[in-house]
């Protein structure tokens, strides 16, 4: 259970993965008839939006991950949808690190706060399974984004 | 008991984390970002590392914004005739 060098695994599913999910997404507001209606679009784009990071949240793993559960939860609570797992309400208090407090150490827990503002559920995670999470988060992020910059691409008229 | 400096247990919330471990992390972190990964400096401090990690998460979120906004602009188009239109039904409708 000591895994002290317990390397972060930091592999995401391959881009079509992502893609894949994405569109499935966008088929279901289709269905929904999202695109055709006169809604104001403002609306749409926070559809669009809310779409992309829950696909991204799914392709990466549903509930696996921290972040990726955060981001469903925080989306099934917009629908007020049932979601089935268990909530991890216990806020984690920072730990102390072993060095004494040098400045160093106090500039970095000031950039770790905020970091935790960014990542989704980072709030009730410790510092080391932050910066694990953090590494997943980016590149599950930057995979959604080439997606998406992929599929404007392709609508975007030559 | 063991005598390495940390371990890690996985029940509780409680670990205890050794400096080497943080600084690790944090230098996995910084193969990530391509700003750093440019920079090519062997070890930055660990706030900066975060520092720019925040900085390009945040413009990561701003693309994504971005790139739903321009979305939306294609797939409200209600010419059904345009090769967009063609494209975006081949691609949803399965």
């Amino acid at each position: 259970m000591a895994s002290a060098d317990k390397p972060i695994n930091t592999d995401v599913p391959e881009k079509d993965v992502f893609a894949l999910h994405f569109l499935q997404s966008l088929s279901n507001l289709r269905r929904q008839n999202t695109f055709n209606s006169p809604e104001k679009t403002n609306d749409r784009v926070k559809k669009i939006k809310k779409a992309a990071y829950v696909s991204m949240a799914r392709a990466a793993g549903g509930t696996s991950r921290l972040w990726s559960r955060a981001l469903l939860r925080r989306a099934a609570k917009e629908t007020n949808k049932v979601v089935r797992f268990s909530r991890r309400k216990k806020r984690v208090t920072w730990l102390r690190r072993r060095s004494n407090r040098r400045d160093p150490v106090e500039e970095e827990e000031k950039e770790a706060e905020r970091l935790r503002n960014l990542v989704p559920g980072g709030g009730a995670m410790e510092t080391s399974k932050l910066i694990e999470e953090t590494a997943y988060y980016i590149k599950c992020l930057s995979m959604q984004v080439k997606v998406m910059q992929c599929l404007v691409d392709g609508l975007s008229p030559k | 008991m063991s005598s390495r400096k940390s371990s890690r247990s996985r029940q509780s919330g409680s670990s205890r984390i050794s400096d080497d471990q943080i600084s690790d992390l944090v230098t996995k972190l910084q193969h990530l970002i391509p700003e750093l990964r440019r920079r090519r400096s062997d070890k930055m401090s660990a706030s900066k590392v975060l520092q720019e990690t925040c900085n390009y998460i945040r413009n990561l979120h701003r693309e994504v914004d971005d790139l739903s906004d321009r979305l939306s602009g294609f797939l409200a188009s209600t010419d059904d005739n345009s090769a967009e239109a063609a494209i975006i039904r081949s691609l949803l409708d399965y």
